[in-house]
């Protein structure tokens, strides 16, 4: 009985939180006309829904800021979840002398806000000629990834044992072989949840987007809806909204594709 | 060492290893500093020193120009001699406490509801989801919900409810509430996650000894489950009032801080002040604040999660 009415209690919560997805939906999809007339909560099938998205795609200049943020959102996390478990491997597998003062100032730098750094990146970037790139998005993504990646795999690599390392030296396997043929392997699972996290974040980011881009080649997505939503007497709301569709479609289906891996991501990185 | 490892599980780590640890040489002394470079390099050049740089910059007068210069703490006094800095101090408190209870408490509801019936998993996924929407999506689906005469206006009429001449994003302090409930809906999910699966590592014979003794229901929560449930909560905690100070992107794509400076808070004081009206100096000095507060909440579960890995 108690179960019954928590189960209600959850479906319904849940039916509630999914409600402004379906709003969304049932918006983008009308065509300006029929979003003039029916009411919002009311759905009318999916007329308008193809020249929203291409309104938003070509007008909206979503299309502009596609390609370069699916290369941030591949590149950085792939780059970081190198690098985080290298220095996991450092400090776990090579007992790194002081590992742990180390590995606590790598992570610590995950507390500050990420105000702190923009504006002598952004006047850096400029004096490096790394404003305006992607490699300068690239290398910041890789940077703020970084500290979560080492946490999440110092700790995974502290969970295999010293056997294993050993073995591997007696079979006189080098230092990185060790590394790339045996641990990584060994860590997959750790390695895809970093990976998937990380790419969701930064195809999720806006604010180092707005800061060290300018041109439609290197500006991430995220800048493109934030402008789309802020002008939207020149685009409709469903127009604005088939925009905000368009962007969340990657990571949705990401989510819902590797669900086990991000949330084992979002464990992982707490414990 | 193969001898004395459990042969069940030959690739976990055992007390032995950790005592072989302490014995060994330095065998791995310039690989071990290779492998670990990279990462403090990156670390270091793109976090740590732009950190130096700001906190040196808080202390000049500087419009991105020409050479900052040494002001000493006039960009401070200016800062708060602010109106727009302290109404901006007040919102991002608003945020804080309305975090508190939103996010981290709707959250433990979730978990709570969920926890123990099969498949919990499933039922959790509808308040997952919206963690994989970006801050600037969920701010356009929000803005379009709470507009005036929005989605929220219409079903209130609809409904016979008070509220629908309200001016959700419009007047203060309703818009700063109404953009806290935008955050939640994107966040609370990944609390009930954790806090879930907090409740599924509470041992089993206190719960049992517990019903033994008749309780039940809010009884066995308050007197049983929560206690043990504290340490997660700490880090749930410390992590959402962390988040709350940084949240950037909904405010932006909802209000932009307005109307006026209304709605701002202080990880928006620091853009428009750097980026916006070119005072480099009071910028810095925004973030510098900005993340003294930050780092003292953090310190709540930054800790514990530090010496959890230090067990390792």
């Amino acid at each position: 009985m108690a179960d019954r009415m928590r189960k209600a209690a959850i479906v319904a919560l849940g039916l509630l939180w999914l409600t402004p997805v379906y709003l969304m939906l049932a918006n983008a999809a009308k065509t300006d006309e029929q979003y003039g007339l029916v009411s919002v909560w009311q759905a009318v099938g999916f007329d308008g829904l193809w020249q929203n998205m291409l309104a938003a795609w070509e007008r909206g200049r979503i299309s502009e800021g596609i390609a370069s943020t699916a290369l941030y959102s591949v590149a950085s996390p792939g780059l970081a979840v190198l690098v985080g478990a290298a220095a996991g491997f450092a400090i776990v597998a090579l007992r790194l002398k002081h590992g742990f003062v180390w590995f606590s100032v790598i992570f610590s730098s995950t507390v500050f806000p990420i105000q702190m750094v923009l504006m002598p990146l952004f006047i850096g970037y400029v004096e490096a000629d790394l404003y305006d790139t992607r490699a300068g998005m690239i290398l910041i993504y890789t940077a703020i990834s970084v500290p979560f990646s080492a946490f999440v795999m110092r700790n995974f690599f502290s969970g295999i044992a010293r056997h294993v390392f050993e073995a591997a030296v007696m079979d006189g396997a080098a230092t990185w072989q060790i590394f790339w043929r045996i641990y990584l392997p060994m860590s997959g699972s750790a390695l895809v949840a970093i990976f998937v996290l990380q790419a969701t974040f930064i195809w999720n980011d806006l604010l180092l987007g707005l800061t060290l881009t300018q041109s439609t080649e290197t500006r991430p997505v995220m800048t493109a809806l934030s402008a789309l939503q802020s002008t939207y007497g020149g685009s409709t709301m469903p127009t604005v909204l088939a925009g905000g569709l368009i962007v969340s479609i990657p990571t949705i289906a990401l989510f819902l594709i590797m669900q086990r891996s991000f949330t084992r991501g979002l464990a992982l990185g707490q414990f | 060492m193969t001898l004395t490892t459990p042969a069940a599980n030959p690739v976990t780590a055992t007390a032995e290893d950790a005592a072989a640890v302490r014995r060994r040489p330095d065998t791995y002394r310039w690989s071990s500093r290779a492998f670990a470079l990279p990462g403090l390099l990156v670390v270091a050049v793109m976090l740590y020193l732009p950190f130096l740089w700001t906190a040196y910059l808080s202390f000049t007068e500087f419009n991105g120009l020409g050479d900052p210069e040494w002001v000493g703490l006039a960009k401070y006094r200016e800062m708060f001699a602010d109106a727009g800095f302290l109404g901006s101090l007040g919102n991002t408190l608003l945020w804080v406490v309305g975090t508190l209870v939103l996010p981290v408490g709707l959250g433990l509801l979730i978990a709570v509801l969920a926890h123990g019936i099969k498949g919990s998993f499933w039922y959790r996924l509808p308040f997952l989801l919206p963690y994989a929407i970006s801050g600037v999506a969920v701010g356009v689906i929000w803005t379009f919900i709470l507009q005036t005469g929005g989605a929220l206006s219409e079903a209130l009429t609809f409904l016979h409810l008070p509220g629908q001449d309200l001016r959700w994003l419009l007047d203060a302090p309703l818009n700063t509430i109404v953009m806290i409930v935008a955050a939640t809906w994107q966040g609370a999910g990944v609390n009930a996650l954790l806090f879930g699966i907090g409740l599924q590592s509470i041992p089993k014979e206190p719960i049992e000894a517990a019903r033994m003794d008749g309780a039940s229901g809010w009884t066995m929560f308050r007197h049983v489950t929560w206690p043990m449930l504290a340490p997660l909560t700490t880090v749930v905690v410390g992590l959402s009032i962390v988040g709350s100070l940084k949240t950037f992107d909904i405010i932006w794509a909802m209000t932009k801080g307005g109307p006026g400076r209304s709605s701002e808070t202080l990880a928006l004081t620091m853009y428009k002040e750097t980026f916006v009206s070119n005072d480099y100096g009071l910028g810095a000095a925004v973030a510098i604040f900005l993340t003294v507060i930050t780092v003292a909440a953090s310190l709540l579960y930054l800790r514990r999660q530090l010496s959890d890995a230090k067990e390792l």
